[in-house]
């Protein structure tokens, strides 16, 4: 399964400056004391540059989307078949009923800014509103009680003509503040129903908004199913072969140690068009024989640490 | 009650949690809504979300449509009356026309 059309080369250079080129590139006899760590390198592969000073600079063309479910293979590896079959599809360029719908929704979910509800205005409003609507309630209360003592001084035919006038005064002043309190009112009620009306326009939009966007979510997962299905043969087909590779009495492939997670990371590796290098432990490596027949098991490029 | 209805996924999100951990002070949910007990908690799981979404959640206070006292007899006797028809077909203008009975724009019109 070599070839597949990819340029597989890529370059690594270590951190003391020695340079080791693939498509395998075997990190097993390099100085101990230089040798990056497995994490190390499937961080420069998956960033590229800068480096730091003290890590491996790796020369390979950009990861697809495949090597964040398959970057490095080991023993203990799993991968979640779904996503990463998903991947593997987008990588190979498959398309699907729903690509079309999806591009679409996107560009018009885009294209529809949430129209601006002005928050801070609608709360101070409805501040304005309350304290006014508390207010008038206050001086009506007093305009009540002046008013009463007004009467009952009246009434009572009372010869205290200074109480009468201070408390008439009095009605008069509070009744005063009350015209104006309830004006207030009245233009502070108007004002929050205006921005109260404005905000609701403006929720339409953002209405059709989250349509949009739960259609680009219902859209995605379509994409992701028609994706999956369109490789999950090829994935048990693969699976199949490689299993046989295994069981071929001639071959040096020995798969009796790897578990059935890294049978499917491998599977993964081998379907998908992988063009950055894929961290190997050795002990994968030797179950297909050494690296090379690894290299053309697996149809990848391959950083053996 | 009040109507909280929310106008983002991360809103809604959060709603469909609060509702989850609250149940006893919502009285209904839809989807992206939910009503509230008229409790300060209610009012207190309103206004977070308020301080949490902005503009994305509105809160609305509603009551009980009472149609005695919240519109006027014109309009109830017209909704019995149309409900009562003989032919379920007829469209509510063209039952009305010749009747006392208001006529849907001139409804429209008029806020209660």
């Amino acid at each position: 399964m070599t070839g597949g059309g990819f340029d597989r080369r890529f370059a690594i250079r270590l951190p003391d400056g020695t340079t080791e080129s693939g498509p395998i590139a075997d990190l097993r006899d390099a100085d101990a004391s230089v040798v990056p760590a497995a994490s190390q390198l499937q961080r420069a592969i998956r960033c590229g540059g800068p480096n730091p000073p003290d890590g491996p600079a790796v020369h390979a063309p950009p990861p697809g989307r495949v090597h964040a479910h398959v970057a490095r293979l080991a023993s203990d590896t799993t991968v979640r078949t779904r996503p990463a079959l998903a991947a593997v599809a987008a990588d190979r360029g498959v398309e699907t009923p729903h690509d079309d719908d999806l591009a679409d929704a996107i560009r018009s979910f885009r294209a529809l800014s949430p129209a601006p509800v002005c928050d801070a205005d609608l709360r101070t409003a409805r501040r304005r509103a309350a304290e006014a609507g508390a207010e008038t309630e206050r001086l009506r209360e007093r305009v009540a009680t002046v008013r009463g003592r007004v009467t009952a001084l009246r009434d009572g035919g009372s010869a205290d003509d200074e109480a009468l006038t201070a408390a008439e005064a009095s009605l008069s002043e509070a009744t005063r503040r009350l015209s104006e309190v309830a004006t207030e009112r009245v233009a502070a009620a108007q004002r929050l129903a205006l921005l109260e009306e404005r905000a609701r326009s403006a929720r339409d939009r953002r209405e059709t908004r989250l349509r949009l966007e739960d259609r680009i979510g219902n859209l995605e997962r379509a994409v992701r199913a028609a994706r999956i299905d369109a490789v999950a043969d090829d994935f048990r087909d693969a699976r199949h072969a490689l299993a046989a590779l295994s069981r071929d009495a001639d071959s040096d492939v020995d798969f009796s140690g790897i578990a059935s997670g890294l049978l499917d990371a491998l599977t993964v590796v081998r379907i998908a068009p992988i063009r950055a290098p894929v961290v190997a432990a050795p002990e994968v490596t030797a179950a297909f024989g050494g690296p090379r027949p690894a290299f053309e098991a697996l149809d990848s490029p391959l950083v053996i640490r | 009650m009040l109507l909280v209805v929310t106008y983002s996924r991360r809103a809604r999100e959060t709603l469909r949690n609060a509702c989850r951990a609250h149940e006893e002070t919502v009285v209904r949910r839809f989807g992206r809504a939910a009503l509230l007990r008229e409790t300060e908690y209610g009012a207190f799981l309103a206004y977070r979300l308020r301080e949490r979404h902005a503009a994305d959640v509105q809160v609305e206070r509603t009551e009980p449509f009472n149609e005695f006292a919240d519109a006027p007899d014109a309009v109830r006797e017209a909704a019995a009356a149309y409900e009562a028809r003989e032919s379920p077909s007829t469209p509510y203008d063209r039952f009305a026309t010749g009747t006392d009975h208001p006529n849907s724009d001139a409804m429209r019109e008029r806020e209660l």
